[in-house]
């Protein structure tokens, strides 16, 4: 009787152990509130890191995914990449039913092996092995194991639970124990507005999030990684790739970089260096000779990338640049570094986390191999620092555009490794010029002369035009002024100042019917060539802050010259609008003749909350109104 | 006499091809001035010269294709730097592979009047398995400067000698000067197939080959000054009008041995497929199938009627994989069990369901949209397999692999001509024309207020049919509805959508039906007394999708398009008529198109119905400012104005 009961207590244990864990399996345990709206849901993501030593790291991750649907299938993450350092020990993965019923099994040989080589690569070493599966019903659940060691603990893998619009999270747990003692930092952003827990020691980190609802992508909000929660993690005492290193801050982090990475890397040819003292000799001004030296850069290296070993971090040396004329951006910029030391001229490699789409800041209080993405030269000028992408044949020098403005970055200099901020354009100075004259026929078409200049990161988006074919410049404009229907273009040319960095376009076209004939009268729109009809995107509820990253300011003059034998029936009424989003404004001027059409539009970069989107928006629905009203002609006979 | 002129001719063609010899490493100070292109100003980068040469080899007894490939390139600009950058890819299948060997490679710089050369560092050529059916060999020349020439050689050999791969003779850089040569053993018979727009003839010769110890036939093909091939938009494969030339293997014949013969015809290719394993002993095999099946056609008596229900159960009970196929990837019985397969597990498992059920229903194999159009009898290049049935006489296609396809309605990619019929049981193998897809159609019908201030409010309902119906399914399948209803306000000129509605989204036949009210404050123009409304509202066409003066290759559409717009405005009190746009009819010559425009306004209504009709898929470069003209035409009559006057 006694064994009996123990017996039904062990049954019962493991009966709701079992459950508990096929709970994870079906979806039908999935709660309501995580399940509305989702793609998929992450029942379960735990990831164990382990340091046992300065060159032994492991990591077990355990993933528990839910598909919903078809859209949700990418967040099953049945996947790891690979390479000489980075060893998969274990990989395996199961899929259930909707009800949580195993269906199908993978094993580490049924896993694809490919190469982890992107389009924009000529060689890496990295490969990935995944699982390839074609769901046969939704949903499903998948249970991936993977287990892998490496000697690199220079970059720990951060914790970031939240990863994906439209999905939920039920369970996500992060553990680290550096058993090496090496000296664990760690950096957290974003927690306190989420259901995290956390425990902590000198040597261990442990946290948790649970029951997650998804999010929702809305336009113009801050990115992912801005608002949801992250935990940085570096050991002080590390190894990358068969080289060790130490540090706990930026400068001692800049160091490592300089002595273990760059050094030596610095030597040219004899022919080149030659070269270089005989381009730059006679010039006083040191940033006169580093025009020469970018200029040269330019004219006889190319970008290609190729990513072997520590290559991912060292840049191959500057004579192997010298003799290949190519590299990425590690070795071009030591490259152009290398020559600018030469010519006498100092500058400092530099890491970036580069992007158009969202600026991304370097930690300024927490140093780790694993931030950037790319690598620019900074230049000192007296109390200024010049940047330049050494990457690109084409762009000015001492221009970053918006793919590398305004963020910390870390410049690495002789025991002085700073974080700095890059250059900022400002929204005014992201400037455009628009002015035409315009001869209005009375059949409705047009003939137009057009000037634009475009500087700052406007500048960015218009002079690649210059070295495109004829065929692909007329259908740019036919695209670009798509509103404008039956748009020939008669002529163009360019003119590209790169000195003053600004881009000035002539363009000659004509439309028929341009203005649309309605019995005797005559309707067209004064702005002709810089209509902007961006509305951001309705929402019901906006949930977060309004982000807009750039600025910008356009001012357009548009002349019409009246066809002969009409005259003005009616004008819109001008608009002025000012508030903290910027300026919008047209005024018309006529005379008997002619009427002149002048319009400003400002749009400043800022951040608000999220109860301000509407008013935002508001202003941008005017702006749109205002650039489609008329003008009436009335035939006077 | 005769022989005398033959061997002059003989003579002159070897002259001619030994005195263009172009040898490598041999490069002409022109060649490095060279600053552009004389014949396409815009070419970033050309081909001056490109040798390719196939022969068969044999060593102990195993064949192998042998492939030389010489290539030199001028880059003008950087914007052609990209053609520095070679990349191989090679084939593999367990462990028969291609191999790419001997790869020399060098720039060619002019340093002052002294030609620079500059080698490919081996260490500089990188391997990489990149797949599993595929190794790539990639590399990038070293000092590559505007100006530059380029040039490079390797050989790859071939275990799959019976596959020759398309001659590529036109590249999106120009070539002036291209020579290819095929040779293969008298035997062994390929059949040669040209493609694109360029005519070129191949000189046939034959000589010994000494290594192969038998008698080769020789293909050369010689061409000059080859123009870019240029994307441009709706063309429904660039490849098709590519210039090459294609190969596929027809027969094998030694004297002394029976010959073998592979696809001659279409009717040939039928047959060589029937007589696979796949089509010849499975697709009659019922023993996979269980009662399930019996349920599913239990109480239908009508055929046609099974046929839909059979249809839609392997809809609902197998998945795509996402691979092509005409042959099966699991079989009948693993597919089955597993509930996915490649294209032929599917449309072959729903043939033998049909034929199960007592139906005509055979197999029809095609070559989709992106796999080119098969120029020739060839089994290789079919890539694909539909279930095609006949009952009473009407032809029905049927693709199972597509969630929203339905019979005769196809995913578009299978609309590319015509398909193979492969009826083993009849003894029927020929071409058969995939019946074209009918009209996508759209009905609107909008009814509105319009108030003082220009604001209009008012519902849209919407019908959708055939492949609008299709796309619209696709679309919303899985979507969050809020932020599909924010892109239909983005569609629809920002109008503000409420109580919206899509009705039979999940299914896969028959209408989806769309409606929801609106609200747009600027919805008209309002100008000192007077108010100008475009009648068509957030429905009208304001872009010309053909913008370009020229077009070089035919339009597709896909499938024939069809809207209706019936619109019903309510005009603000105390306004009255001024004038209204004049009713039109715009056609299309050879009826390719039509658009009806009848706005008209009775008592406080404006009152509109249009028509726009796009009546043949395909239509060709010669057709193209007709049609550019009458999307122009629809633009500007769209564009205007009913004016309406305070009374």
């Amino acid at each position: 009787m006694r064994l009996n009961k123990l017996a039904y207590i062990l049954l019962l244990l493991v009966s709701i152990q079992g459950f508990s864990q096929k709970n994870l399996y079906s979806s039908l345990t999935i709660p309501d509130s995580l399940r509305q709206a989702a793609n998929a849901v992450i029942r379960l993501n735990e990831t164990n890191i382990s340091i046992e030593s300065q060159r032994e790291l492991t990591i077990i991750q355990k993933r528990i995914v839910t598909v919903l649907n078809e859209k949700g299938n990418f967040a099953v993450e049945a996947y790891s990449g690979y390479d000489k350092y980075f060893k998969i020990k274990k990989i395996e993965a199961k899929v259930y039913d909707k009800t949580g019923n195993e269906i199908k099994k993978f094993r580490k040989k049924d896993f694809v092996d490919h190469s982890a080589v992107d389009g924009g690569t000529l060689y890496s070493d990295s490969r990935v092995l995944f699982m390839n599966y074609t769901p046969i019903a939704y949903p499903y659940t998948v249970e991936f194991l993977c287990e892998v060691e490496t000697s690199s603990t220079a970059s720990i893998p951060s914790w970031r639970p939240l990863n994906y619009y439209y999905v939920s999270v039920v369970k996500d747990v992060y553990s680290l124990k550096d058993n090496a003692n090496l000296g664990l930092r760690f950096k957290e952003k974003n927690l306190d507005k989420f259901n995290v827990q956390k425990t902590n020691t000198p040597t261990s980190l442990n946290y948790t999030l649970e029951n997650t609802k998804l999010i929702k992508p809305e336009v113009l909000s801050p990115s992912f990684a801005e608002f949801t929660p992250q935990v940085l993690v570096a050991v002080e005492n590390f190894h990358f790739y068969g080289v060790d290193g130490k540090a706990k801050n930026w400068l001692e982090f800049g160091n490592w970089i300089n002595n273990s990475l760059l050094a030596g890397r610095d030597i040219v040819t004899e022919e080149t260096k030659e070269h270089i003292i005989k381009i730059t000799s006679g010039i006083e001004d040191p940033i006169e000779r580093a025009k020469k030296v970018f200029e040269y850069v330019q004219n006889n290296t190319r970008y290609i990338s190729v990513q072997v070993g520590i290559g991912g971090v060292q840049p191959i040396p500057a004579l192997e640049v010298d003799q290949l004329k190519y590299g990425d951006c590690k070795g071009l910029t030591n490259y152009t570094q290398s020559l600018l030391k030469l010519a006498d001229v100092s500058s400092y490699y530099t890491i970036v986390q580069a992007g158009s789409q969202n600026r991304v800041d370097l930690e300024e209080d927490f140093a780790s191999l694993a931030q950037g993405n790319h690598i620019i030269l900074a230049i000192p000028d007296d109390d200024d620092i010049l940047w330049l992408d050494c990457t690109s044949q084409i762009h000015p020098f001492n221009f970053i555009g918006d793919f590398t403005d305004n963020r910390n970055v870390l410049v690495i200099k002789p025991d002085s490794s700073e974080i700095v901020k890059t250059k900022i354009y400002p929204d005014s100075l992201n400037y455009q010029s628009t002015l035409a004259d315009i001869k209005l026929n009375s059949d409705g078409s047009i003939e137009a002369k057009i000037e634009r200049g475009t500087k700052g990161t406007q500048y960015d988006s218009r002079f690649p035009l210059e070295r495109q074919a004829d065929k692909d410049i007329i259908e740019y404009y036919k695209e670009h002024w798509g509103y404008v229907n039956n748009l020939e273009v008669a002529k163009y040319s360019f003119d590209n100042d790169k000195s003053k960095i600004e881009f000035k376009e002539f363009i000659n076209i004509q439309a028929n019917n341009y203005a649309s004939l309605n019995g005797d009268r005559l309707l067209f729109k004064p702005n002709a060539f810089n209509k902007n009809t961006f509305i951001p995107d309705r929402y019901r509820n906006r949930k977060r802050s309004l982000d807009i990253q750039r600025g910008y300011l356009d001012e357009d003059s548009f002349t019409f010259i009246i066809p002969e034998g009409y005259q003005i029936e009616a004008l819109p009424n001008n608009v002025s609008i000012k508030n903290k989003f910027g300026e919008y404004k047209f005024e018309m001027i006529t005379n008997e003749k002619t009427i002149s059409y002048h319009r400003k539009l400002l749009i400043k970069n800022g951040k608000y909350p999220s109860n301000e989107y509407n008013e935002y928006r508001d202003f941008r629905k005017k702006i749109a109104k205002g650039d489609n009203l008329k003008i009436v002609l009335k035939s006077v006979k | 006499m005769l022989k005398k002129i033959q061997f002059l001719l003989c003579m002159c063609i070897v002259q001619c091809s030994f005195s263009q010899e172009v040898e490598f490493g041999k490069i002409s100070k022109e060649e490095l001035l060279e600053k552009s292109y004389s014949k396409d100003e815009s070419a970033n980068a050309v081909v001056l010269y490109k040798n390719k040469n196939t022969y068969f080899n044999s060593s102990s007894g195993v064949v192998s294709l042998v492939t030389q490939v010489h290539e030199r390139i001028k880059i003008y600009n950087k914007e052609g730097f990209d053609y520095a950058t070679k990349t191989i890819n090679l084939y593999k299948s367990r462990s028969d592979k291609e191999r790419v060997s001997k790869i020399k490679a060098y720039t060619y710089n002019l340093e002052g009047s002294k030609i620079v050369k500059t080698e490919l560092d081996k260490d500089q050529i990188f391997d990489n398995e990149y797949s599993y059916n595929y190794d790539q060999v990639k590399f990038t020349l070293p000092n590559v400067k505007e100006g530059s020439v380029i040039e490079f050689k390797y050989d790859i050999k071939s275990p799959f000698y019976w596959n020759i791969d398309e001659y590529r003779f036109q590249y999106d850089i120009p070539i002036k000067k291209l020579e290819a040569q095929i040779r293969t053993p008298k035997g062994f018979k390929f059949n040669q197939i040209q493609k694109g727009y360029i005519r070129f003839h191949p000189s046939q010769t034959q000589k010994t080959d000494h290594r192969l110890g038998m008698t080769v036939d020789i293909l050369t093909y010689t061409l000059a000054d080859v123009p870019a091939l240029k994307e441009e938009n709706l063309v429904n494969n660039i490849n098709n009008y590519r210039a090459g030339v294609m190969f596929e293997l027809v027969s094998i014949e030694f004297t002394g041995q029976k010959p073998k013969y592979f696809s001659k015809t279409w009717g040939d290719v039928a047959k060589t497929i029937g007589n696979t394993d796949d089509y010849k002993k499975q697709l009659d095999k019922t023993k996979s199938f269980d009662e399930t099946l019996d349920d599913v056609i239990a109480d239908k008596l009508d055929n046609v009627e099974k046929m839909k229900s059979i249809f839609k159960y392997v809809k609902d009970n197998i998945n795509w994989n996402g691979i092509d196929g005409k042959y099966f990837y699991n079989g009948i019985k693993k597919t089955l069990k597993e509930k996915k397969g490649n294209v032929a597990d599917i449309n072959l498992t729903l043939v033998a369901m049909l034929r199960y059920a007592g139906l005509n229903a055979n197999p029809l194999v095609i070559s989709t949209k992106e796999n080119l159009v098969p120029f020739f009898p060839t089994v290789d290049r079919l890539n694909y397999v539909l279930a095609y049935v006949v009952i009473n006489n009407k032809q029905y296609f049927l693709d199972a692999t597509d969630e929203f396809s339905d019979i005769n309605l196809l995913p578009i990619k299978d609309y590319n001509g015509e398909g193979i019929l492969v009826n083993n049981n009849k003894m029927v193998w020929k071409k058969v024309g995939i019946k074209r897809p009918e009209p996508a159609i759209g009905q609107y019908v909008i009814s509105a207020n319009l108030s003082e201030e220009g604001a209009i409010e008012g519902s849209l309902k919407s019908r959708f049919k055939n492949h609008n119906a299709y796309k619209f399914r696709q679309s919303f399948k899985d979507a969050d509805l809020d932020a599909f209803i924010t892109e239909r306000e983005k569609v629809f000129e920002n109008i503000e959508i409420s109580n919206y509605e899509a009705k039979n989204t999940d299914d896969y036949n028959g209408y989806v039906s769309e409606s929801f009210e609106f609200y747009k404050e600027s919805g008209a123009d309002v100008i000192d007394n007077k108010i100008y409304i475009q009648p068509l509202l957030f429905l009208k066409l304001v872009e010309n999708p053909f913008k370009l003066d020229k077009r070089e290759y035919p339009i597709d559409f896909g499938h024939p398009l069809e809207d209706h717009y019936i619109v019903n405005i309510t005009i603000p009190e105390g306004y009255t008529l001024e004038s209204s746009p004049k009713p039109i009819v715009v056609k299309i010559p050879n009826n390719l198109g039509e658009f009806k425009y009848l706005p008209k306004v009775v008592g406080n209504k404006i009152l509109l119905s249009a028509v726009f009709e796009i009546k043949d898929e395909i239509m060709y470069a010669d057709s193209y400012l007709f049609l550019k003209e009458f999307f122009n035409q629809i633009i500007n009559k769209e564009a205007e104005q009913i004016v309406l006057t305070k009374v």
